[in-house]
């Protein structure tokens, strides 16, 4: 549903991403892994619009959309999840969850989702008039899900959330993760944390300096013994 | 005249030009939170406002007369419509280096000056107040029906602004896009949009100021520098990017202006709110409100 085709990306001089091609499927969990610096970030920044690429091209459903602003993205059904969370600190928790629904005009189905998003993540339920920014790390993380959510996305692109969380959350995260994708949600997932990642993944990528290392199934990988060594910590 | 009659008139008078001081400080600190741009353009934009509103109230444009609140409509929408083709014209400027931006701004700034000259001629005029001119005495004070109508209607933009940025979704998205740009656009917020929407606001609002301040003070070009500089020095006062801040600290600054007048010199009385402003500044750099810091709960 999502295909990368030589992407280059440059930040000024730097060249971080350094011609990547790989293919989210529908209905699946991709899972882009790597190191810090590796271009994971970046590569999940290229698809929802925030950098654009120098080189190559990126197709959601066949289409080009490599050229899209942000905004415009999100209509056409990406919705993101940034790195380190990033509620709006000084909107309170409704609020957020109203912002993801920016591109939506359907009151009732905006009401409907905020409801289902309750439910769904308890821990903000209770909360919908406090400012975001007076959240724990995980429950901002949450917000941050929610908030993605709300904008009824094909493919939600999620980086790094485990990142800065207990490691009770970090398995909550995951769950709610799989949960989501049992739902029918795509989703392309960033995360240093590769065991777990690659437990719940049906494919993986694994990047090295802006060039991709190894692409297989999630279980090809957590066999190979190169992946074991450098990313799962085993000898 | 007892004294504390003479202190409230002074404070209410204080109000009255701090009410202005506060809707031209809302337009910097708005286009500041929201575009990381100090827009010195922004007292000439008041100026302009001012002339927008004006001459249809006084029939200098093809000898339309126009009622002074029909006029002062008028005079805010052009300067808000004025506003969305500047911001156009900033948006290289946004987040770039700050002499890029200041050197930008200001002579965009003279450019307006100067066409207000060319058109309007340098020489100013007085407009007359809609309102009678004879004080209303309430319990030995005197009030100034303009006074009161600056006050009024100045309270009414501040919590219309208030109301619009709390509830409705363009509001919200322009708070939004004011505390994290680049994921606010990632959530589908159209940032140019708001940031036009946040210039036409801060035009619209400097543009009522002036139209409200004309009966009071006297029209011409030069206007924009003494007012402009007085509402920046009120958004820094108050905490520059916050907006309870630009509404207390103009506030505060046209009521220490007026009881410097009133009680010490008035020969000093730029002096000595700009002193206060500079003493504030050093015990609490970021303002009397400063940034909206979110305690935990």
């Amino acid at each position: 549903m999502l295909t990368l085709e030589n992407v280059h990306i440059y930040y000024g001089h730097i060249h971080a991403v350094k011609g990547i091609s790989f293919e989210v499927r529908k209905g699946e969990i991709t899972t882009l892994i790597g190191a810090n610096g590796a271009g994971k970030s970046t590569t999940l920044k290229a698809i929802c619009g925030i950098v654009h690429p120098r080189q190559g091209a990126i197709y959601l459903n066949g289409q080009p959309v490599h050229r899209l602003p942000p905004h415009k993205l999100v209509s056409q059904g990406i919705g993101y999840v940034p790195e380190g969370r990033r509620v709006f600190p000084v909107l309170t928790v409704d609020e957020n969850l109203e912002m993801g629904a920016y591109h939506r005009t359907d009151a009732d189905g905006i009401a409907q989702d905020k409801a289902r998003m309750y439910e769904l993540f308890p821990a903000l339920k209770g909360r919908e008039r406090q400012l975001a920014g007076s959240l724990s790390g995980g429950e901002q993380q949450m917000l941050a899900i929610a908030r993605a959510l709300m904008s009824r996305p094909q493919i939600l692109v999620m980086d790094e959330p485990s990142l800065g969380l207990a490691p009770m959350l970090v398995q909550h995260v995951f769950e709610i993760i799989a949960e989501l994708n049992r739902q029918g949600i795509t989703i392309l997932l960033s995360e240093q944390n590769a065991r777990a990642a690659l437990k719940i993944a049906h494919h993986g990528v694994v990047l090295e300096t802006g060039r991709i290392r190894f692409m297989d199934t999630a279980e090809a990988l957590r066999e190979n013994p190169v992946v074991q060594h450098a990313y799962l910590g085993i000898a | 005249m007892t004294k504390t009659v003479i202190l409230i008139q002074t404070i209410v008078g204080g109000l009255g030009i701090g009410s202005i001081y506060a809707l031209v400080a809302l337009g910097y600190s708005m286009v500041y939170r929201s575009m990381g741009l100090v827009n010195f353009a922004h007292g000439s934009i008041y100026m302009i406002g001012t002339y927008f509103g004006i001459i249809f109230y006084r029939g200098m444009v093809a000898g339309i007369h126009l009622p002074y609140w029909a006029a002062f409509i008028v005079g805010v929408l052009l300067t808000a419509i004025l506003g969305v083709l500047l911001e156009r014209l900033f948006r290289p400027l946004a987040n770039l280096d700050l002499m890029l931006m200041l050197l930008g701004t200001i002579g965009v700034g003279i450019m307006l000056d100067n066409l207000a000259i060319i058109v309007w001629g340098a020489e100013g005029f007085a407009v007359r107040s809609p309102l009678p001119s004879k004080p209303i005495l309430v319990g030995g004070v005197s009030l100034l029906p303009q006074m009161l109508l600056v006050i009024g209607v100045g309270t009414l933009l501040m919590v219309g602004l208030q109301t619009f940025l709390s509830r409705t979704k363009v509001g919200k998205a322009m708070r939004a896009a004011a505390q994290d740009r680049e994921i606010a656009s990632a959530m589908g917020i159209p940032v140019n949009f708001t940031n036009a929407i946040t210039f036409a606001i801060g035009s619209g609002l400097a543009s009522a100021a002036g139209i409200l301040a004309a009966p009071i003070v006297y029209v011409n070009p030069s206007m924009s520098a003494a007012v402009g500089i007085k509402g920046f020095a009120s958004a820094i006062l108050g905490g520059l990017g916050s907006i309870p801040g630009a509404i207390v600290g103009g506030l505060s600054f046209g009521v220490i202006e007026a009881i410097s007048a009133g009680f010490i010199s008035s020969a000093y009385t730029k002096g000595i709110a700009f002193i206060i402003m500079v003493l504030v500044l050093m015990v609490k750099p970021s303002g009397i409100v400063g940034e909206t810091t979110v305690e935990k709960v």
